[in-house]
């Protein structure tokens, strides 16, 4: 093909220029001055506070179950289909059905415009998703059946995989799946000594603009609250060994401040389906 | 009404001397824990312990399991087995499809080898069975007609008449008299709302 | 996934011996099998090594290519993971059986990597926003006995020690545009810095007890392991609960515990081994494949 030399040619690739305004303004997350200076949201620093949650069960209509959270602006939706016949037989294990997880965002949730085939990313996370939620099923009692979760981010501000575990597992108790107990998510953000539960995507990227510094690193956790049990644990970055164990406790506390909170959406849920039964059932 | 207590999953119920698991829960270190979100139910039968249960606004998620008398529709036949959609378990309808497996040794119990499937079943019939396995990784869930009161309940000719049973393995169009053979059951008055 | 089925007998064989420490192998909890590492096995490789655990044996080819900087991150080179399961190591990883397999390595690997301290990925850069280097690592799986993740972790960074990039020189011409010029003297390298790397450390929970390096048959007593990445320094670069499972918090700080002692006491020896290996240059014996 001839190449007109008189004109510069576009690059073959573009990137959006938002992309490299940082999110936070310039500089560490954490100034040398004001180390105990609290987040930009106005809240504090190393200690267990969570973002204000919304969650609403039973949304989709034509799922057997769905839940609806958000907490700050992430946005998160999941719904359950089934128990089905399973599609793939080969497994090894017929005696208990199988669990089967999507986890999607849609592209429009992220600062840069997603596609809609499935990255790697979110392979990654359907398959901790699914790691995290499959301790708190009796998937026994589905024999040959399958259960499908299917996550969908409507928008990305920090903590998605936390917060798409405890609305998978209202979805899926929506849906009447038995359980032997909640699944709740956290995340965590390591800076330097101190931690911020419940990050945003500002907090949880922010910082890789900055020096290189010691102890950056990002924690999910996923519990059982009741039986005190962690189903799912996630960590990434470079962490001391001793905030790793402190992490994962500052979590599993921020899980326990969800709890009341789901608890209250599914008690609501469960109501509005059903009047309480009939007196000829009580003796 | 309000006593009526509502739980979650993993919520503690009592302990497991006070009463006796019933659907919706499971019993964990001697402990009765909810399964479901729903009202939680005492119910006394007789002397015993008050079973315990979670009721939730729809029927438990029901699976064809061992055992269970199933109502299903026949897809296809070949000599050797036919192939069927399980519609119904007991009475509850079930909302995705499950394919089952009826076997020619298992469509009765005397006379096995000279079972033939095109006098057994047709396409299209309804069919009461019952689940004797779930199968292994080939297959799908294996029934069987193998009783009195199981085999085919509703059947039409070609013309798309409802034949009527006239024995255990007939039955005829009234329309037109001409009889088909059919593995019949006589439908029971216990499964006549299902 | 390369798995075995195993009789509850069996189970409980296992599990009471894990609980007085002393394995079916004669190993206690935290003891690694038998290792044996070897660098520069593949002639047309930038850099490759070969581990064998047990019966696990994995080889590690790195080749380096020129590519252009990720547009947010300029100053830097980057890695690329492949991870093949081959169907020799097991009939189950024909066609596509292993893809599953051999992705959940690869995004291991890739978030082991995803920090500033473990390589020096600005090293790999030759002209910012222009040219870097792309390390492309490739993992084959020739036999598969249990913990791949931990063998595959140690022969990556046995291959990254190993790895021999050669050197780039830039210069400018009048216009200002640039120019590259690859050095074609094979001793005229870059090397890179391979003391940060972390090796993974994978505990699996069987009973109350866990044990690190399980064999097949002691992964098929474990309901949950802990994946963990240490550094030499001690500190963890990543984090992962895998199976089934769940685990109560007590266990998990006793897990990360183990798995930092474990992990450090992994690295000084791997690096002498590497180092002596390379000092004995051409006269070494080698080994060979499944040797």
């Amino acid at each position: 093909m001839p190449v007109d030399t008189r004109r510069v040619r576009a690059p073959e690739e573009s990137q959006c220029p938002l992309l490299f305004v940082p999110l936070l303004p310039r500089g560490p997350l954490r100034t040398v001055a004001q180390p105990e200076k609290a987040r930009v949201d106005g809240r504090q620093r190393s200690q267990v506070d969570v973002r204000p949650v919304f969650a609403r069960c039973g949304l989709v209509t034509q799922a057997k179950g769905s839940a609806y959270m958000e907490a700050g602006k992430t946005k998160v939706l999941c719904a359950v289909y089934g128990p089905r016949e399973s599609e793939r037989k080969d497994d090894t294990d017929m005696k208990a059905g199988r669990l089967v997880c999507d986890f999607r965002y849609a592209p429009f949730s992220c600062p840069k415009r997603g596609t809609w085939i499935q990255g790697s990313e979110e392979r990654d996370a359907a398959q901790a998703l699914q790691e995290a939620l499959r301790p708190g099923l009796c998937l026994h009692r589905y024999p040959r059946a399958q259960v499908e979760v299917n996550v969908l981010v409507l928008e990305h501000d920090g903590s998605v995989l936390a917060h798409a575990v405890t609305c998978a597992s209202m979805a899926l108790v929506d849906a009447g799946v038995e359980m032997y107990d909640l699944v709740l998510g956290c995340a965590l953000r390591q800076d330097g000594d101190s931690y911020l539960l419940d990050p945003t995507l500002a907090e949880e990227s922010g910082g890789h603009a900055t020096q290189p510094e010691d102890n950056q690193g990002g924690v999910t956790v996923a519990l059982l609250p009741s039986l005190g049990q962690v189903s799912g644990l996630h960590a990434d970055g470079e962490l001391r060994d001793e905030s790793v164990s402190a992490a994962v406790r500052a979590c599993m506390e921020g899980c326990h401040r969800l709890y009341p909170v789901v608890r209250r959406a599914l008690v609501y849920a469960a109501r509005r389906k059903a009047a309480p039964p009939g007196d000829s059932l009580e003796t | 009404m309000s006593l009526l207590k509502l739980c979650v999953p993993g919520d503690r119920l009592c302990g497991a001397e006070d009463c006796i698991p019933g659907t919706g829960t499971y019993l964990r270190h001697g402990y009765i824990f909810a399964s479901l979100a729903g009202y939680v139910l005492r119910k006394n039968e007789g002397e015993e312990l008050p079973i315990i249960s979670v009721v939730k606004e729809t029927e438990a998620q029901l699976l064809p399991d061992v055992g269970a008398i199933v109502t299903c529709k026949v897809t296809s036949i070949n000599p050797r087995f036919a192939k069927v959609h399980v519609l119904y378990v007991g009475s509850t309808p079930l909302k995705d499809n499950f394919r089952g497996t009826i076997r020619k040794e298992d469509v009765r119990a005397t006379e096995k080898d000279k079972v033939e499937m095109y006098k057994s079943f047709r396409p299209g019939d309804i069919v009461l069975a019952k689940v004797i396995s779930l199968g292994d990784v080939q297959s799908n869930y294996l029934l069987t007609t193998a009783e009195n009161e199981l085999g085919v309940v509703v059947a039409h000719n070609e013309a798309g008449i409802q034949m009527i049973p006239i024995s255990w393995c007939e039955m005829q169009c009234p329309h037109t008299h001409v009889k088909e053979f059919r593995k019949v059951a006589p439908v029971q008055s216990e499964y006549l709302q299902a | 996934m390369a798995t075995v089925q195993i009789c509850e007998a069996e189970k409980v064989y296992i599990m009471h011996g894990v609980r007085d420490d002393l394995r079916i192998d004669g190993r206690a909890c935290d003891d690694y099998r038998h290792m044996e590492v070897e660098t520069d096995v593949v002639s047309n490789t930038d850099g490759s090594a070969r581990v064998k655990m047990g019966d696990t044996d994995i080889l590690v080819g790195i080749k380096a290519e020129m590519g252009r900087p990720r547009p947010l991150i300029p100053d830097e080179g980057y890695l690329e993971f492949f991870v093949d399961c081959s169907a020799n190591a097991t009939p189950e990883f024909e066609g596509r059986g292993g893809e599953e397999l051999g992705s959940e390595i690869s995004s291991t690997l890739y978030k082991m990597f995803q920090n500033r301290s473990s390589l020096d990925l600005r090293a790999l850069c030759i002209v910012p926003r222009e040219h870097c280097w792309v390390l492309y690592v490739d993992v084959l799986l020739l036999q598969c006995d249990g913990n791949l993740l931990d063998a595959t972790s140690i022969a990556v960074k046995a291959a990254l020690f190993s790895t021999r990039i050669p050197k780039v020189h830039v210069s400018e011409d009048d216009e200002g545009g640039k120019e590259l010029e690859i050095s074609d003297d094979p001793y005229d390298c870059m090397r890179l810095q391979v003391e940060d790397v972390p090796c993974i450390v994978t505990l699996s929970k069987i009973g109350h007890r866990h044990v690190v390096d399980a064999t097949l048959q002691e992964a098929a007593c474990s309901m949950a392991s802990l994946i963990i990445a240490v550094t030499h320094k001690g500190n963890v670069t990543c984090v992962r609960k895998v199976g089934g499972g769940s685990l109560d918090p007590e266990s998990i700080f006793e897990m990360t515990e183990t798995g930092k002692r474990v992990g450090k006491a992994l690295h000084a020896p791997l690096m002498k081994l590497l180092q002596e290996e390379e000092v004995l240059g051409k006269r070494r014996q080698k080994v060979g494949f499944l040797g």
